[in-house]
Parts: structure tokens; sequence; C-alpha cells
């Protein structure tokens, strides 16, 4: 068993973005998270992944206090270092493994990793060089550098033209093969949800209002996921602010 | 009847009441930075490429502006009072009085000035900017501790280039000083360096160094923790980096001020 999310509930002034929401991923197992633009997506993945507490819940994840991965909206690379750097940074920087690779085994995971995503002999680039989609694969790199069994993805393909798009969700499936993690991908384009998840899970007001399989998300009879997939405006789901 | 919502008064409480609070926020923060700063500090953790990148930036980058900045100082001031005092007859003490007003006071905090607008400006923007692009969150997820890794070597920096970065300059600003009272007042030199030494007391220079390392520090520690405690997007990256370098400049008089009461009262 991969990450168990419990009753987990989190309050902005007042606001509740998460009410009560519990779910579970299993290894080599890939959930879906959808919703509108401001139903707490990110805020989940960022409690998930420990940048925000939650106001009560809990996450429990195996084995416990594990490596957990997670790529941004933004990729937010470290501006100041090169791709190289930038990868095997948690390779030099963490506590646990500074000084245990040597220069040329840097080098080799690096080159190794960057293979996984598709690119090649761009470690002496800095990001500022490097197109959107090369950014966020680049950022796939960097998180996996420490082959983690759980990966956080925050709108993978948000912003990038059908076929990049492809491409990236082709490399979301792979990189869980390799690493045989469980991975939580929080997206609002269907073509996503289709190539990369196995199940889904969807955000309303802070509640959960679908839970199951793509198959279901995509061909079901839940009235929330049938606005959703056919992007109509009439249904259960009103957006109060664009 | 007279709407009290409406009156100067009430909008000066509101005023009152939002700048009292971005005061204590500011403060709260400095104050946790600097506890984080101490305690990653005590447990030794260090990272030893950064510290020296950023010693090096912090000196040598700094020093072309630091430099001109105390040597026009000491320039101006040599001008100001060595003919005045040849006229007097007191030409013997120009070296003296130059030697004190720049190694107690001038060289210190004109470096300051010079190293808040330099490095603190560039420590606050950079660090803000990290803050808002979110790479200091994918710092934490990588699990590399952003104060262990952005910040203490900057504070550290601080603390130990800051006293080399006035030496240098006060040196660079009192050859000036005898200069141009050899030229303006016709102070020779030999006389200049022998009134210096006269008027200066090792004290005069620990206290100077102490003082160094501790405007350095403060600058370090402020323009970091503003930076780090940015949220938002671009305005809010300016918006720090003016409060760093406001609070900078009035945490270094403030400073001046307690070293001056301590030693010289
Ligand atoms: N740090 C924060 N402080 C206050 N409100 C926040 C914060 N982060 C997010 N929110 C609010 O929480 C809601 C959910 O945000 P987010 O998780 O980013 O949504 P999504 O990723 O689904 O678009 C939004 O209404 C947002 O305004
Ligand atoms: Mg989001």
């Amino acid at each position: 068993m991969g990450i168990e999310v419990r009753n987990l509930t989190k309050e902005f002034n007042d606001k509740k973005v998460l009410n009560n929401i519990s779910f579970k991923v299993e290894d080599g197992e890939t959930l879906g998270v959808v919703g509108f633009s401001g139903s707490g997506k990110s805020t989940l993945l960022k409690i998930i992944c420990g940048l925000l507490y939650p106001n009560s819940g809990e996450i429990i994840t195996t084995p416990n206090n594990a490596d957990i991965a997670m790529t941004f909206q933004y990729s937010a690379l470290f501006d100041f270092l090169t791709v190289f750097e930038n990868i095997a940074f948690p390779l030099i920087e963490r506590k646990e493994f500074r000084n245990k690779y040597t220069q040329k085994e840097l080098k080799e995971i690096v080159a190794q990793k960057l293979k996984i995503v598709g690119l090649q002999g761009i470690e002496n680039k800095y990001p500022s060089e490097l197109s959107g989609g090369m950014q966020k694969r680049v950022g796939f790199a960097r998180a996996i550098v420490t082959n983690p069994k759980i990966i956080l993805y925050d709108e993978p393909t948000a912003g990038l033209d059908p076929v990049s798009s492809t491409l990236i969700e082709n490399y979301i499936v792979e990189l869980k093969k390799e690493l045989n993690a469980s991975c939580l991908v929080v997206t609002h384009q269907l073509s996503t949800i289709k190539r990369a998840t196995d199940k889904a899970i969807m955000l309303y007001e802070g509640e959960i209002v679908f839970k199951g399989s793509t198959q279901e998300l995509l061909k079901g009879s839940n009235p929330y996921t049938q606005q959703f997939v056919t992007a109509s405006i009439k249904g259960p789901m009103q957006i109060k602010s664009l | 009847m007279i709407n009290i919502k409406k009156t100067l008064f009430w909008q000066f409480l509101n005023l009152l009441e939002y700048e009292l609070k971005e005061f204590l926020i500011t403060l709260g923060n400095i104050g946790k930075d600097f506890a984080r700063v101490i305690k990653s500090m005590l447990a030794l953790k260090l990272d030893k490429g950064a510290l020296v990148q950023q010693c090096s930036r912090f000196s040598i980058d700094s020093l072309p502006i630091t430099l001109t900045i105390v040597a026009m100082t000491s320039i101006i001031i040599a001008m100001q009072i060595a003919p005045e005092l040849a006229k007097q007859g007191a030409g013997n003490y120009v070296g003296s009085l130059s030697a004190l007003v720049m190694v107690r006071e001038l060289s210190a905090i004109m470096s300051g000035f010079a190293i808040i607008s330099m490095i603190g400006s560039s420590y606050a923007s950079e660090i803000a900017s990290m803050a808002v692009t979110e790479q200091i969150s994918a710092m934490k997820v990588l699990r590399v501790d952003p104060v262990e890794y952005l910040i203490v070597p900057r504070f550290l920096s601080g603390i130990i280039m800051m006293p080399f970065v006035v030496v240098i300059s006060t040196f660079c600003g009192l050859v000036c000083a005898a200069v141009i009272s050899n030229l303006t007042a016709e102070i020779t030199y030999l006389n200049f360096i022998t009134s210096m030494w006269h008027g200066l007391f090792i004290k005069d220079i620990f206290v100077a160094l102490l003082k160094s390392s501790f405007f350095g520090g403060t600058i370090a520690i402020i323009s970091c923790s503003c930076g780090y405690s940015t949220r938002g997007g671009a305005l809010e990256v300016g918006t720090s980096t003016t409060r760093a370098v406001v609070w900078s400049f009035v945490a270094i008089a403030i400073w001046d001020y307690i070293f001056a009461s301590i030693f010289y009262l």
C-alpha cells in the first residue's frame, strides 16, 4: 500500500477548502484529481508532501515517512543552477546523501534520469534557456532522482500543446512503472485523465463528489463527472468566481 | 451628525493599525529566521561551498562601490577640515581627526550603506523571487532545508566578510585623505601618518571590527528574512526588497548608536 489520506480538513481564514477528504492509492497506481480551479487540488498535494499542515486528518504513507516527490505547476526549477545541478540537487545537498556520490556517478545518474524524460545533452543549460515543456520534464527528472515511491504531479500538462501533453502523459505512465510508485495527478485535462490515470476523484466545494475508476469518470452517470466531461454550464456545479 | 468613519482621525487609526501590524510581523519574521539560523549553525549544519561563494560575493563584488563611497566620504572630510585646521595652525591634527572620524564612525556606516544597496537588496530580491516561484517549496519537498542552504551561508558571509570590507575601505579612505590634505593644505605624508597614530587607539580598531561584524550579520539576516517571507508575485518582491533596505538602514543606525554609547560614553 502506498498512500492513504484520512478525513483531511483544511481551512484558510475560516473557509473550508478541503472537507473530510479520504482516499487510498496503492503501489503502482495513479489517482487523478480533478475539479475546478480553486477547488483545493494544489492545497491537497501541498498537504500530502508536508508543505502545509491540515486542520485535521492524517496522511499515512508506507513505508512510514516515505520520500515524496512533487512536480510543480510552473516547474519551480532553481533558476540559478544548471539543469545538471538542478537534477543532482537532492543528491548533493540532502543530508542523507551528502558526499555519497562521486561527480562521475552523479553525471551518470543525471544522464539516465534525463533520458527517461526524453532529454539528452542539456546538462549545462540554465532553466531559462528551455521551453516550458522541457522545463516540466527537467522538473520530473529532478523529482524522481531519489527514486521516490510517491509522486505528486500538479497540473503536469497545463499550458502545453496536445502533442507535448501526450508525451508528458506517457512519461507519467513510464515513471510509475519504473519505480512502482503511487502517483497523484492533478489535472483539468481529459486526455491526461484518460491516458495517465487508473482511478480518479473529483473535488467540488471541498468535498469528494466522485470516486471511482477512470472509465467511470469518463463514461459513467454521475452528474458531476458528466458535467465535467461534457464541459457543460448546466449541472450540479456552479462556477462562483472565474 | 458626523460620520466618524469618514473623518481623518479614523483613517489615521486605520493606517496605524495596518502599519503597526506590518511592523510587528516583519520584526517577528526576522526574529524567527534568526533563531532558525542560530539553530542550524549550532547543529553544525554548514554548506562550505555555498559559504565560500557567498563570502566572495559579499566582499569582492561589493568592493568597487564600497571603496568609492568610503573614499569619497574621506576625501570630502579631508577637504573640509585640512585647510581649516592648517589655517588655525593645527595642521598636526588633520591625520588624527581624519582617522578618528573614519575608523570610529564613517567607514563602517558608509560601507554598511554601500553593502545594503549592493548586497542586501540582491539577497532580498533573489530569495523573494525564489519564494514566489515556489523554488523554496520545491527545496523543502526535496528535503533540503532552505534556511540552511540559503540563509546560513549569507548570514555567515556577512559576519565574516564585513570587517574585511571595512578594513580595506578605511585604509583606502585614509590614503585618499592623506593625499587630499597634502594637496589642499600642504600637510606632509609623514606628518599625517604620525598624527594618525597619535589619535588612534587599539580600542578604536577593535570596536570598529566588532561593529562591522554586527552590521554585516544584521544586513544579511534582515535582507534574507524579508525575502524569505514573501508571498505573492512581482509586486511583493519589490515591496520586500524595499522593506529589507529600509529595515537594514534603520537597524545599522541603531547598532551604531548602541556601540557608540557602550564604548565611548
Ligand atoms: N496560502 C493560502 N492562503 C489563503 N487561501 C489560500 C491559500 N492557498 C490557497 N488558498 C485558497 O484555497 C482555495 C484552493 O486553492 P488551490 O488549492 O490552489 O486550488 P486549485 O489548485 O484546485 O486551483 C482557493 O480558493 C485559494 O484562494
Ligand atoms: Mg492549482
